[in-house]
């Protein structure tokens, strides 16, 4: 389907309904701006080829959006030589895309950095992972904090295999990210961690869908948003379970912690199961600031602010206490660090 | 005697006007440890979140001295800084961040100068090893998971390394096993000849480990007896009936 001929996406449906298009847009809804490549390279492990498989019969109008744009394409495939690959892509310009294929056929967790200072940055990250293969992808979002941000993931998890995804999102002023991921083998399992700070007049939104359509499947969903000022932080999950699909264990927990009066946070998690044998489960919790935690820690000597911080931290750093990949679990916590220590001397 | 530490004179506390201590008054010297036993609702960790600043509890009369100023007006972190120190009996749990993280940042808040990470983990390490703690606990998130003495003993850590002038622990040894129970004794022992001690306790087997210089009976809000060791002991075997009935009687 063309972009042309798509229309713009109801607020009916949940995934449209907190960002709707025209507010993602890079400009007016009928146009399909230029646009300039977002710029791919590897810091570390691996290497990058130019190309990446064409997104065929996407109906999603974000995914056909970013096809249409064009920008840079670009495939990271293993080789089994890396375990631990950095990449770092880099958007600039007014509107700059780019479409990053991942082919994990070997145990390896890849990080993905993204910054930049467009004023619109749109990513389209594809994944496959082999076969029995154990992979890990985290993406931190640095961008420029007056950008907006469309970003969709699409992933296929092979049989016995073990993806982690997590994403830790600090940058930008307006995000939509939409992030799918289904299983194709039995016996394989997903753990999926996101890591939100809001602040100012930030308005981050996350679409987590998760498809289990084959039996023996595990999926584990986190979100933790942390919003401050006037932030707004969404997360709508989908999570199917197919008919067929029995023996299948998944759940997804949404946390919000508040941290003004004027901060807000939607966390709608929405469960489709059609098979009977299955294990199922959703939450969602939104709470101020603890105060026996604050207490706690002032009385061994940290002031209010320094409190409130480590408590900001900890709670996102919480978000991916699910995670085993060290590696993964690492850099987000480094990221998130620093990011915060900026953030308490701004 | 060693100088004054701890001066609490005729305090009065209520919590959402509910009163709770009724006229206490304590003073406590540097090298002294007391005890203060009582039963359940008698007010004891009342008074030691009152002397931590714990905001939730209004104090209607009567004063707090620290180190010869009234530490009223003081905030929670205020008087940590100035070296009082209170283990919790329930410590929180704080998911996210580790231990290691929390300790650096607590010892450099108190200290106010920037540590020198060489000679801190040497510190830790020695305050670790007499706590015969392990070193993984450092990159376990705060309490998230602990046991019960894994718990104490990680407060007992926290009081290691600020080495408080003023150390309140309540209730530190319940819930503990034997060998745990002596780990903890070595932390308050190691801790109390340089400070003003208050130790807050249901049970004597702690103070066969510590020696306390003053044992202090609490009901409803005041102390009603003071003595030595012996009166804990006492207390173990004949409870706290007696000290219910009228004097005179």
């Amino acid at each position: 389907m063309k972009y042309a001929d798509m229309a713009v996406p109801s607020r009916a449906l949940h995934l449209w309904r907190y960002t709707p298009w025209a507010r993602i847009h890079p400009s007016k809804v009928d146009v399909v701006p230029e646009a300039t490549g977002v710029r791919f390279n590897v810091v570390e492990g691996g290497e990058l080829v130019g190309g990446a498989p064409r997104i065929v019969n996407a109906e999603d109008i974000g995914r056909v959006f970013l096809s249409e744009l064009g920008g840079t394409a670009t495939t990271f495939e293993t080789n089994g030589t890396s375990d631990v690959v950095h990449l770092r892509a880099v958007a600039s310009g007014h509107v700059a895309v780019g479409h990053l294929h991942l082919s994990l056929k070997h145990d390896v967790a890849v990080m993905l950095h993204l910054s930049g200072e467009a004023d619109w940055t749109g990513l389209h990250i594809t994944g496959e992972v082999g076969a029995n293969v154990r992979a890990g992808f985290g993406l931190v979002n640095e961008l420029a904090s007056n950008g907006k941000f469309l970003h969709c993931e699409d992933w296929s998890i092979a049989r016995d295999a073990n993806l982690e995804l997590a994403g830790l999102s600090i940058g930008g002023f307006r995000c939509k990210s939409d992030i799918r991921s289904r299983f194709t083998g039995s016996g394989a399992a997903l753990t999926q961690a996101i890591s939100v700070h809001g602040v100012e007049q930030r308005h981050v939104d996350h679409h987590i869908e998760i498809h289990h359509d084959v039996p023996h499947t595990d999926s584990s969903l986190n979100i933790h948003a942390a919003c401050d000022d006037q932030s707004h932080a969404i997360a709508t999950g989908l999570l199917t379970i197919a008919r067929q699909a029995n023996h299948c264990d998944a759940g997804q927990v949404f946390k919000n912690l508040l941290l003004s009066e004027k901060a807000r946070a939607e966390s709608i998690p929405e469960l489709e199961v059609l098979a009977d044998e299955v294990s199922a489960a959703h939450g969602a919790a939104s709470a101020p600031v603890d105060r026996n935690q604050l207490h706690y820690l002032m009385s061994r000597g940290l002031d209010e602010e320094t409190a409130v911080a480590l408590l900001i931290e900890g709670f996102m750093q919480s978000g991916f206490s699910s995670l085993e990949h060290q590696a993964l679990v690492d850099e987000m916590r480094t990221r998130l660090t620093v990011h915060l220590e900026c953030e308490l001397k701004r | 005697m060693g100088e004054e530490i701890l001066r609490i004179e005729d305090l009065h506390v209520s919590v959402d006007e509910t009163p709770i201590l009724n006229g206490m008054s304590l003073t406590i010297n540097r090298g002294e440890i007391h005890v203060i036993m009582g039963r359940n609702g008698a007010g004891k960790s009342t008074l030691a979140s009152v002397i931590m600043g714990h905001p939730a509890y209004e104090i209607t009369k009567g004063s707090i001295h620290y180190m010869g100023a009234n530490i009223e007006e003081m905030s929670v972190f205020e008087r940590a800084r100035a070296g009082m120190f209170l283990s919790f009996q329930y410590p929180a749990v704080i998911p996210g961040v580790q231990v290691g993280t929390f300790l650096k940042k607590s010892v450099q808040s108190v200290r106010d100068e920037p540590l020198k990470g060489r000679e801190f983990r040497k510190e830790l390490n020695a305050a670790m090893k007499t706590l015969e703690m392990q070193k993984s606990v450092l990159s376990r998130y705060v309490n998230d998971g602990f046991s019960g003495g894994e718990k104490k003993r990680l407060e007992m850590l926290q009081m290691l390394l600020l080495q408080p002038t003023l150390a309140l622990l309540d209730e530190t040894d319940s819930g503990l096993d034997i060998d745990a129970l002596r780990i903890v004794a070595k932390g308050i022992n190691s801790v109390a000849p340089q400070a003003g001690s208050l130790i807050i306790t249901h049970y004597q087997r702690l103070l066969d480990h510590v020696q306390p210089h003053h044992v202090h009976v609490m009901i409803d809000g005041v102390i009603v007896e003071s003595g030595g060791p012996e009166l804990a002991l006492k207390l173990e075997e004949q409870g706290y009936e007696w000290l219910e009935a009228p004097k005179e009687a």
